[in-house]
């Protein structure tokens, strides 16, 4: 095989830059990586050119031709790409290894980066454009995410100009960065000490829970506001969507918008109380309400004398073909069951088997039975609002008589 | 066939649980059941019994009277149940692994409407009979008002699977496992519901 003609095509690049180099020696070293180590002639080209201006700290010599720059959105796993984009948002770094991390965006969309420790970038700066050549896409807890190494070559260009992020409706959410519009419909307690606030936010398709993890300089947001969140990470939390805020700009908005928190009917029958239902005990502490233990011990607060007693139901509604959780609170469930809280406490107190009584008492009460359930829906599980017993209707039988006996 | 009848059952989240609904199913269509199969390698993944009118099943929900029960076992206590519907028997089992299932057995007194919640399984007897039963995850006595709600519940069931599972592939399965013309069961839900009118 004949590699002057490769030989002098990178040397001419390098005279260009004025610099000599043996046109022997580049031939030597093609050869042996073509024929010795079965390198495709293109690749060994440009490994030999990219070994040269490395050697002769000349940048602008790698070649690989030039690479196609990709849009954020057209971004695969796996693949080496060169992107132009903006520095959206600064996150700090979770760990010693990573440099900087953070979102960059383009028209098209927008990606969550991380730049190692050892890749020797420059500090990016927020509101700045930059290039990355040979950058990793890759895929972190099912987002895609872009890895800035120490093979990458960071530039900082000129400005794309402003970004208008798209917003997406709320139900549509997936896994990696989003821009959405909605307002703050629930304010949860929260459930770690490093959790500064978190809730649902909803807008006209549905709901999403939310969450702000404590850092300087980030806020609460108010309850029955409407924000547009640029750039939020959409993470996937037990099967569900869920937004961090910590990256995004929250911008409060005028106004009010019409959203939907899922109101939500399931009809079917009763076939699973879960244990948690019947007379249960909560913790006392103000705002924690945390469903004590049989030793009256909350995970947070530890043992809880003087706790509160409460009656809910916890279970499973099936129509046949789909099965939903249901948590019914105290003033549905007393009427469900026709007990109150008052005679539930009386007979767990009278009776040898306690609180266990009235979980028994309970189902009996519900299994097996045909029940309409209305409410809200978070997560799969719908949180009962108002509840009704079904009744045997006559005029059903007389529908389905009739479809039975109609010939196929 | 239309494209749509072809996609395979929905996805399991990953990772996360779902509970398997309950099907509808007269004693009198269970009985004729066979095919048991496993769907995954997983030691957990569930299993299901095909039913004749082309559906899967991993568990059952029914309403039917208690007509007999029996404590078998000496070591391993468990109880055997028929409960009868307006088609047929269904036999009911409830061991040690369901302990709350036999303290609730224990306390019926037949006989009595119960509602069963359970899993089905196909035992094949050393005779060359085929036996289904239900392993029990609860049994419950309820009225006679929430009877006939199931017997209305069941049928309509049945008949949603007579008319959708044609074309889809657990129901070309069943038309190939079971040779059983669709018809029979149509007659079946027919006289179940004419006896709710007596």
């Amino acid at each position: 095989m004949d590699f002057s003609k490769t030989a002098e095509r990178i040397s001419q690049k390098v005279t260009s830059h004025g610099h000599t180099v043996e046109m022997t020696a580049i031939e030597a070293k093609l050869r042996r990586l073509v024929e010795e180590f079965g390198v495709p002639p293109v690749e060994a080209e440009r490994t030999v050119t990219n070994e040269l201006a490395r050697e002769l700290s000349l940048p602008g010599l790698q070649t690989g031709g030039p690479v196609e720059t990709k849009t954020i959105d057209s971004l695969v796993p796996g693949e080496w790409v060169a992107v132009e984009c903006k520095v959206v948002a600064l996150a700090a770094a979770p760990s010693p290894t990573i440099a900087q991390t953070g979102i960059l965006a383009d028209s098209t969309g927008a990606v969550r980066f991380v730049v190692w420790s050892r890749a020797n970038a420059p500090v990016l700066k927020q509101g700045s454009w930059y290039r990355f050549e040979s950058a990793v896409v890759d895929q972190y807890r099912g987002s895609v995410n872009l890895k800035i190494h120490s093979g990458t070559k960071v530039t900082e260009v000129a400005g794309g100009g402003a970004l208008r992020p798209t917003l997406v409706p709320i139900a549509s959410l997936s896994p990696g960065i989003a821009s959405v519009r909605g307002k703050v419909v629930q304010e949860w307690e929260p459930t770690s000490g490093r959790i500064l606030q978190s809730g649902l936010i909803a807008d006209e398709t549905g709901s999403v829970r939310f969450v702000i993890w404590k850092e300087g300089g980030r806020e609460r947001l108010n309850p029955g506001t409407v924000y547009t969140i640029f750039y939020a990470s959409v993470d996937d939390f037990s099967g569900r969507p869920s937004l961090t805020l910590n990256t995004a700009t929250v911008v409060p908005e005028e106004g009010d918008i019409a959203v939907s928190i899922g109101d939500a009917t399931f009809e079917g029958a009763f076939v699973h109380l879960a244990p948690g239902s019947g007379l249960i005990k909560r913790c006392p502490v103000e705002g924690c309400n945390r469903v004590l233990s049989r030793q009256n011990y909350c995970p947070v607060h530890e043992i809880q004398p003087n706790f509160q007693y409460d009656l809910r139901i916890k279970g499973w509604l099936d129509n046949g073909k789909e099965t939903r959780e249901v948590l019914v609170p105290r003033a549905v469930t007393e009427d469900l069951v026709g007990m109150s809280l008052e005679q539930a406490k009386e007979i767990a107190e009278n009776t040898p088997l306690g609180m266990d009584e009235i979980f028994l008492r309970f189902r009996d009460a519900l299994l097996g039975r045909y029940f309409s359930c209305r409410g809200r829906e978070i997560d799969g599980r719908l949180l009962v609002s108002g509840c009704t017993t079904l009744r045997f209707q006559p005029e059903r039988l007389a529908e389905l008589l009739n479809r039975a006996g109609a010939s196929p | 066939m239309t494209n749509g009848s072809l996609a395979p059952a929905p996805q399991r989240r990953e990772g996360g649980f779902e509970r398997e609904p309950a099907r509808r199913v007269f004693a009198g269509e269970l009985r004729e059941s066979r095919i048991h199969f496993k769907e995954g390698q997983d030691e957990k993944s569930p299993s299901f019994v095909l039913l004749p009118t082309g559906e899967r099943c991993n568990r059952v929900f029914f309403v039917g009277t208690l007509t007999e029960k029996k404590k078998q076992g000496e070591q391993n206590l468990f109880y055997r149940a028929r409960v009868v519907d307006p088609t047929g028997t269904f036999f009911v089992m409830a061991g040690s692994y369901q302990p709350d299932a036999m303290q609730q057995i224990a306390r019926l007194e037949p006989p009595a409407f119960v509602a069963v919640v359970g899993k089905p399984n196909v035992y094949q007897a050393p005779d060359g009979a085929v036996l289904i039963s239900v392993r029990c995850e609860s049994i419950t006595p309820v009225d006679k008002d929430t009877r006939d709600q199931w017997v209305l519940d069941c049928a309509r069931a049945t008949l949603d699977r007579l008319e959708t599972s044609p074309g889809t592939p657990d129901g070309e399965r069943a038309r190939r496992e079971y040779a059983v013309d669709p018809a029979v069961f149509r007659k079946m839900v027919y006289e179940a519901l004419a006896q709710l009118q007596l």
